[in-house]
């Protein structure tokens, strides 16, 4: 057998060793993961929580500072992109009916914006 | 495999999409269970609440969501908040204790479905698209997001209003020699009789006084607080600076098998109106 073909077999074999080590034997575990990383429907359901207090609280300023743990983004971005999930997934019509109204109060939600020589 | 570590590490480092709850920081899973608690305060579901608590993988949720109301009280955080919290652990409590079982019920017809995290999916990761990104998975703390820093949080005071003081519903004498001796056992419930942390309560006696707090003792109860009294001492005590004290408290003296006798304990249970 000529010796391209042994390092070829050696190397597919060290191949197939590796992903069976790291998908079977060790493998990777999640740990320390931040709510930007979350699977939709679980971003969804959060957002649903919020619309649910927000519902009893009336207070935008308090949803969107629970809406903050996903970054960034606009809160009446991430809202709405709950909103359209919801549709998707077939939330229950009064769930999608809090979904709706927290997503129409983050979008007039301006936050509060710090004045000069203010504390930070 | 230099150049390997280079495009895995530097050029399309691993980024983490469609986790789960379970998976997320220890603080945001502290951010997660405040929601839960400020749902379940708004809505009253705790099949939902036990639902979406079983999400971030906690072997004792009730313990989990106790321990939390201890950190937020020892961080100072709003009163309401904390109170959210430790009612939905009383409740949970309640409910396990009255049977209901531990693992998440199904959805009823009028609810969303609660999602579920999948034992044998694991969560997928993607290449980064850009070669900017860090090669570290970690990302900053929830702090640094625009919304947080610039708003300041709400603070309010964790002692309730002179409006509303408490009433001493139960004053009972203790005689067990197994308890400390002369120890002053205090329950704090609001009006729905719901266990309420971070209760101030003033004693004094002639000559002194002291203030301790109800809630450094979840593993008894989140509105339990006690204290150890001397032998023929009168004490008064009052909740949270509120209402006329209660006098003339003492530690009674109780007979043991033998014919002695010994510095038994009180059990007051207070409660709002």
């Amino acid at each position: 057998m000529r010796s391209w073909v042994i390092a070829l077999i050696a190397g597919l074999a060290g191949i197939a060793a590796g992903v069976a080590y790291g998908w079977v034997i060790n493998p990777v575990k999640f740990v320390d993961t931040t709510p930007a990383s979350l699977r939709a429907d679980f971003r969804t359901d959060y957002v649903l929580m919020v619309a649910e207090a927000y519902h009893s609280d009336h207070d935008p300023e308090l949803a969107a500072r629970r809406l903050a743990v996903f970054g960034s983004e606009p809160p009446a971005t991430i809202s709405g992109a709950a909103l359209n999930t919801a549709g998707d997934v077939g939330y229950a019509p009064n769930d999608v009916v809090l979904l709706q109204e927290l997503s129409r109060a983050m979008q007039a939600y301006q936050p509060a914006v710090p004045t000069a020589g203010s504390t930070p | 495999m230099g150049i390997g570590l280079a495009y895995a590490w530097v050029i399309a480092p691993v980024r983490y999409v469609d986790t789960s709850p379970n998976t997320l920081r220890s603080d945001f899973k502290d951010s997660f269970r405040t929601v839960i608690a400020a749902s379940y305060a708004a809505t009253h579901n705790l099949d939902r609440a036990r639902a979406r608590l079983s999400l971030l993988g906690d072997a004792d949720p009730v313990q989990a969501l106790t321990a939390q109301a201890q950190r937020m009280l020892a961080a100072g955080d709003s009163f309401q908040v904390i109170q959210n919290v430790a009612r939905l652990a009383s409740d949970l409590q309640a409910g396990e204790s009255a049977g209901v079982p531990a693992s998440p019920h199904p959805p009823s017809s009028t609810s969303s479905p609660i999602p579920t995290v999948s034992t044998t999916a694991a969560p997928s990761f993607t290449p980064a698209s850009t070669p900017t990104e860090t090669a570290t998975d970690t990302e900053p703390p929830p702090t640094a997001v625009p919304i947080v820093t610039a708003t300041a949080r709400p603070s309010a005071t964790p002692i309730p209003t002179a409006a509303a003081p408490f009433e001493l519903v139960s004053r009972e004498e203790i005689c067990n020699s197994n308890l400390t001796s002369g120890l002053m056992q205090v329950s704090v419930l609001d009006r729905h009789r719901h266990q309420m942390p971070g209760i101030k309560i003033d004693i004094s006696w002639a000559g002194g006084e002291e203030t301790f707090f109800t809630g450094y003792k979840p593993e008894i109860a989140a509105g339990y607080a006690d204290y150890v009294m001397q032998p023929g001492v009168l004490y008064a005590v009052r909740v949270a600076g509120a209402g006329s004290p209660i006098t003339d408290l003492t530690a009674p003296a109780c007979p043991d098998t033998g014919g002695e006798s010994y510095m038994g304990g009180l059990k007051l249970v207070f409660q709002q109106p």
